[in-house]
């Protein structure tokens, strides 16, 4: 009798994780009928993207022009943004923004860096010609959204983040809101401060609103100094932006991506 | 930093102050191999995160029925103990401190022993980052948190005498490690998964 209440405990803490295991799996769906798709060629590196459109539930209904907020990692993060997007947006009683989401082409860490540091890394230029001269404009012709500087808004994550922050640095005129969650400042000996360094004097005083995120616990000897800097500088050195940062309690790398994407839609939407 | 550090040898002296306690109370004789037993298990270990992690760790089980232990299990993390310097960073100290206490069930065998805890207690994790680069302005960051610390402890033993060969592995359940359909997710908390080798030692 013990042993079969013995086995009987151990069955019931196996259906317990497994269904707590479940339950963190389920995948959240944004509205078929608000998602639209189409896939771009790029004509600097040749690879097909596949782009999702997250629309706001009241596009079809309305004629004003909507902000974009462009998320990198797409295919990851499309669901995820585009629902905490109508949920936040909801909440704070605003307009809610078109989620353009940019699935991969190649490899994210060939398109997401700026230098050659390996044979896998530095199409991040090439990149921000295709997102600048192909998909940009393609929005911008296709569907009702907001054509000014101030009305594009950049997410991304590790790699992606470092590619937002090269943005910022070297293509100021594309965006006007920038949301980095654990950019990879660190690569190539923190490159993309000395861009930014390089072109301070042309982007300081524009206006901008920058999100910086990170977790806690991502303490693997690269993250957090090159993070702080970045954050300083942009402190200290421009004189017309909105700048928050954030460090998600406890997390590290990929566990605070998602609690740093809702702090970064909750600053932006409050604070744009 | 020097606070730290007498943390962290206080932590150390108070691992072994429980062995050599333990110890003169022991017998020189093999022990019969009974159930009800009290074990201290000194080891080192890493975690997952490519090994750079180095744990100092001590696991006190107590066996008060044929099934039921008890355990405490305290941990002292030199952390990413072989990247110190890296494009400009340098790590002044990453280190974090462990104490956790559970209860679960032991499972003899011929050979030795298995056993799997819950284990819950908590976590204080410090770390300083300097970014150090000639062209740009010196940044740094110190960080100190301290965490709950959850999961499950799987330990087996291996002989019956009274010095025995121990393994151990836990596996944390905070952060809740599965953060999505996408196994990337799970990075967060496989990276502290935790392995452990040692020698235990019966003390009753």
């Amino acid at each position: 009798m013990k042993k079969q209440q013995t086995w009987m405990l151990g069955l019931g803490v196996i259906v317990l994780l497994s269904l707590l295991f479940l339950q963190s799996c389920q995948v959240e769906e944004f509205d078929p009928a608000l998602t639209k798709s189409f896939s771009l060629q790029s004509n600097t590196n040749g690879a097909n993207y596949q782009i999702k459109v997250g629309l706001p539930e009241d596009y079809f209904s309305s004629s004003e022009k909507y902000a974009t907020l462009y998320v990198l990692d797409g295919e990851e993060n499309f669901e995820f943004v585009s629902n905490h997007s109508k949920e936040i947006s909801t909440n704070n009683q605003t307009q809610n923004v078109v989620v353009v989401s940019i699935g991969y082409g190649q490899d994210r860490s060939m398109d997401y860096t700026p230098t050659k540091v390996s044979s896998m890394t530095g199409g991040g230029a090439e990149f921000l010609e295709f997102i600048k001269n192909q998909l940009i404009p393609t929005m911008e012709r296709d569907f009702n959204v907001d054509t000014t500087r101030n009305g594009r808004i950049i997410m991304g994550h590790s790699y992606g983040g470092l590619f937002g922050a090269c943005v910022l640095a070297v293509d100021n005129n594309l965006f006007g809101n920038y949301l980095l969650l654990s950019p990879s400042i660190w690569f190539d000996n923190e490159v993309v401060l000395q861009l930014e360094k390089l072109n301070r004097a042309n982007n300081k005083d524009r206006s901008q609103l920058v999100f910086l995120g990170i977790g806690e616990m991502e303490n693997l000897g690269r993250m957090q100094a090159p993070f702080e800097a970045f954050y300083l500088t942009l402190r200290n050195h421009y004189t017309n932006i909105k700048l928050s940062k954030n460090r998600e309690r406890n997390l590290d790398h990929m566990g605070s991506r998602n609690p740093n994407i809702i702090s970064a839609l909750n600053y932006y939407f409050s604070n744009r | 930093m020097k606070t730290n550090n007498y943390l962290a040898l206080l932590f150390i002296l108070s691992i072994s102050t429980i062995g050599y306690a333990q110890r003169d109370n022991a017998t020189g004789a093999a022990q019969p191999n009974t159930f009800r037993q009290l074990t201290v298990e000194p080891g080192i270990g890493i975690h997952t995160n490519f090994g750079t992690d180095l744990l100092i760790t001590n696991l006190v089980q107590w066996n008060s029925h044929k099934r039921w232990s008890f355990g405490a299990h305290s941990s002292y993390s030199i952390n990413n103990i072989m990247l110190q310097d890296f494009n400009y960073v340098h790590t002044d100290y990453n280190y974090s401190l462990n104490q956790k206490f559970g209860a679960g069930m032991m499972f003899n065998r011929k050979k030795g022993s298995h056993t799997f805890m819950l284990m819950a207690g908590i976590k204080y994790t410090a770390y300083k980052e300097t970014l150090n680069h000639p062209d740009l302005d010196k940044a740094s960051i110190s960080i100190s948190a301290f965490s709950p610390d959850y999961g499950i402890l799987y330990s087996a033993k291996r002989g019956w005498k009274k010095y025995f060969f121990t393994y151990r592995m836990y596996l944390p359940l905070y952060p809740w490690p599965i953060k999505g359909s996408n196994i990337l997710y799970t990075e967060g908390n496989m990276n502290n998964l935790a392995l452990e080798f040692g020698i235990g030692m019966k003390v009753k």
